[in-house]
């Protein structure tokens, strides 16, 4: 039961993830908001099954659709502006703190304020998580690799000169965000039928930034990359629980470590599949000398250049 | 119609950044299937021009219009889908992909089939692509580049991102190309090669085409009529030879001081 309860919450990051590295990865826009996607998908789903009896698959696409519509509320006006970078990711937090908020001052007998809904129904399964995951993690590497993917990339890389070549910059990023929030919506759904009880403070900030650290650390425009992030991640988490409050620490030397070694993240514009796997061992093997002097000059001179600086104290 | 043999026209042109005029009261024309220079010291506002018929700017004053349609307030991704295209003068490659894939973007910049049928991965996406792919290597083929289409783009040498950049322009369709310093940093041999692949380009295409440049050779030896800006303003329009013997030409590139108002 704990496993199975691990892996649907590796499913439900995953599916969250994946959803962001195409607006974050693929697209270049930072968002530290996502969670407020999540929870109206989350919310939206488990509302209609409580009180319109929608089916479990059908109220997590609906969730997923109320999500896409707030996103274009709030997508249109912010990216018509050319409101890029950190701009968008602050206008971004506003947006996830404001869902949150307002679902926490929403004092009435349905959506219970900050106590939030309890008895919900236990509808994702191990199986269901799983088979969501796959799904959308498949249609995701279909868009990414179609025509719509490659503008999004283009729009990542060169803005300028992709809305020259005629890349659509407006219609392009709302569609990678709608995308995106589909994807954080449907994640909060499982997670909503899956712990049998939502609450503003499920989707805190806190989420989004781990959204966002795990696709960092997965590498930016890849698909397998976050996802294999997100697994190890999570299952650090559960592993490292033992540490209580040390975890974080060790959470943050390992963001440090990367942003200082691997800036594009660990499979940043990379895809892990099994013919670059067994290449990369072939070449590891072939050069394994070389590889090794490397490191010895490397370490050599790390420990010079703090040989030097004590002698200068 | 007068229109069909005047593609581009710019009237009474004005751009101001604050108090100061980038380009100030021009007019120009360009015919269809015309190679025209545009030429003038550094700073003369050559850039801007484009910018400012590629959409990236909105001109203070003046109008544009492209084939008797205005492309004034028009987004620069409408106005690369009537036909006009362009290079820039400092490289804007896409550098983390392929040559190939930085060939395909402007052909499939409005995707051609469906979100749904993307979404699924369809046989006919993939036939589409492969189509699309076929095309770009026409491309490729024509700059000489195809033996590098798997490339990470932004790891190709100088000289090639240009022909890749020429190769981009050329993918979109386009009947107005706008050449942007294309012989910047090139030397003697490679510049021959550049006019002779230009002239090429301008004659199978059937392009109207304006280059920026200042290889003097280079303009002169493609260009059928040239104007020169100096300061913004427009200081003289003609075929070669008179814009060889204009004495506020040779002026201009030798310096002159900025009149005080």
């Amino acid at each position: 039961m704990y496993i199975a309860s691990v892996v649907v919450t590796i499913c439900v990051n995953i599916v969250a993830v994946i959803g962001l590295a195409l607006l974050t990865g693929y697209t270049g826009m930072f968002s530290l908001g996502h969670a407020g996607f999540m929870c109206i998908g989350a919310y939206v789903a488990v509302l209609l099954n409580k009180y319109f009896i929608v089916p479990y698959v059908f109220a997590l696409i609906l969730g997923g659709f109320a999500s896409v519509l707030v996103s274009l509320i709030i997508g249109y006006p912010t990216l018509r502006n050319k409101l890029r970078g950190d701009y968008f990711a602050i206008c971004m937090l506003g947006f996830g703190t404001v869902v949150r908020l307002i679902l926490n001052n929403m004092n009435n007998p349905i959506t219970n304020g900050a106590l939030g809904i309890t008895n919900i129904p236990k509808l994702t399964t191990l199986w269901s998580a799983l088979l969501f995951m796959l799904v959308l993690v498949y249609f995701m590497w279909n868009f990414v690799n179609s025509q719509y993917g490659k503008n999004c990339v283009a729009i990542q890389q060169q803005e300028v000169a992709a809305e020259m070549m005629g890349v659509s910059i407006v219609r392009t990023k709302l569609l990678s965000l709608a995308i995106s929030a589909f994807y954080c919506a449907v994640s909060g759904g499982i997670l909503g039928f899956w712990l049998q009880y939502i609450a503003p403070a499920t989707f805190s900030d806190t989420r989004s930034n781990d959204f966002l650290a795990t696709l960092v650390t997965g590498g930016i425009n890849s698909i397998t990359g976050p996802l294999l992030a997100s697994v190890f991640l999570t299952t650090m988490l559960e592993y490292l629980r033992f540490f209580a409050n040390w975890r974080l620490v060790v959470y943050g030397l390992l963001f440090i470590l990367i942003m200082r070694f691997l800036p594009e993240g660990i499979m940043g514009y990379k895809e892990f599949s099994l013919k670059n796997t067994i290449k990369f061992f072939k070449e590891f093997s072939q050069n394994k000398v070389k590889i090794m002097e490397k490191w010895m000059r490397f370490c050599a001179k790390l420990t010079k250049k703090t040989n030097n600086k004590e002698r200068k104290l | 119609m007068n229109n069909s043999d005047n593609a581009l026209k710019v009237n009474n042109l004005v751009i101001r950044f604050g108090g100061l005029y980038a380009i100030d009261n021009v007019n120009m024309h360009i015919n269809k299937g015309e190679f025209v220079g545009l030429i003038g010291p550094n700073g003369a506002g050559k850039t801007t021009f484009f910018n400012s018929i590629t959409g990236n700017l909105i001109p203070t004053e003046g109008t544009i219009t492209y084939q008797g349609k205005s492309l004034i307030k028009k987004s620069p991704d409408k106005i690369s889908h009537m036909g006009i295209s362009r290079t820039f003068q400092n490289i804007r490659i896409f550098p983390k992909m392929t040559v190939l894939e930085n060939v395909c973007l402007p052909i499939h910049s409005k995707p051609t089939y469906n979100l749904f049928s993307a979404m699924l991965g369809l046989p006919s996406v993939k036939n589409e692509d492969k189509r699309i792919q076929e095309k770009a290597l026409d491309f490729l083929n024509r700059l000489g580049i195809e033996a590098y289409k798997d490339h990470q783009a932004g790891a190709l040498s100088y000289g090639l991102q240009r022909r890749l950049e020429i190769a981009r322009a050329l993918a979109a369709d386009l009947s107005l190309l706008l050449l942007d310093e294309p012989a910047a940093g090139m030397n003697n041999d490679e510049c021959n090669e550049l006019i002779e692949l230009l002239h090429g380009i301008h004659k199978d295409f059937n392009l109207s085409i304006m280059l920026i440049e200042h290889h003097i050779d280079v303009v002169l030896k493609l260009c059928s009529r040239i104007y020169v800006l100096n300061l913004g303003k427009l200081l003289a329009e003609g075929a070669p030879h008179e814009i060889q013997s204009n004495p506020d030409v040779i002026r201009a590139y030798l310096g002159e001081r900025r009149k005080k108002q």
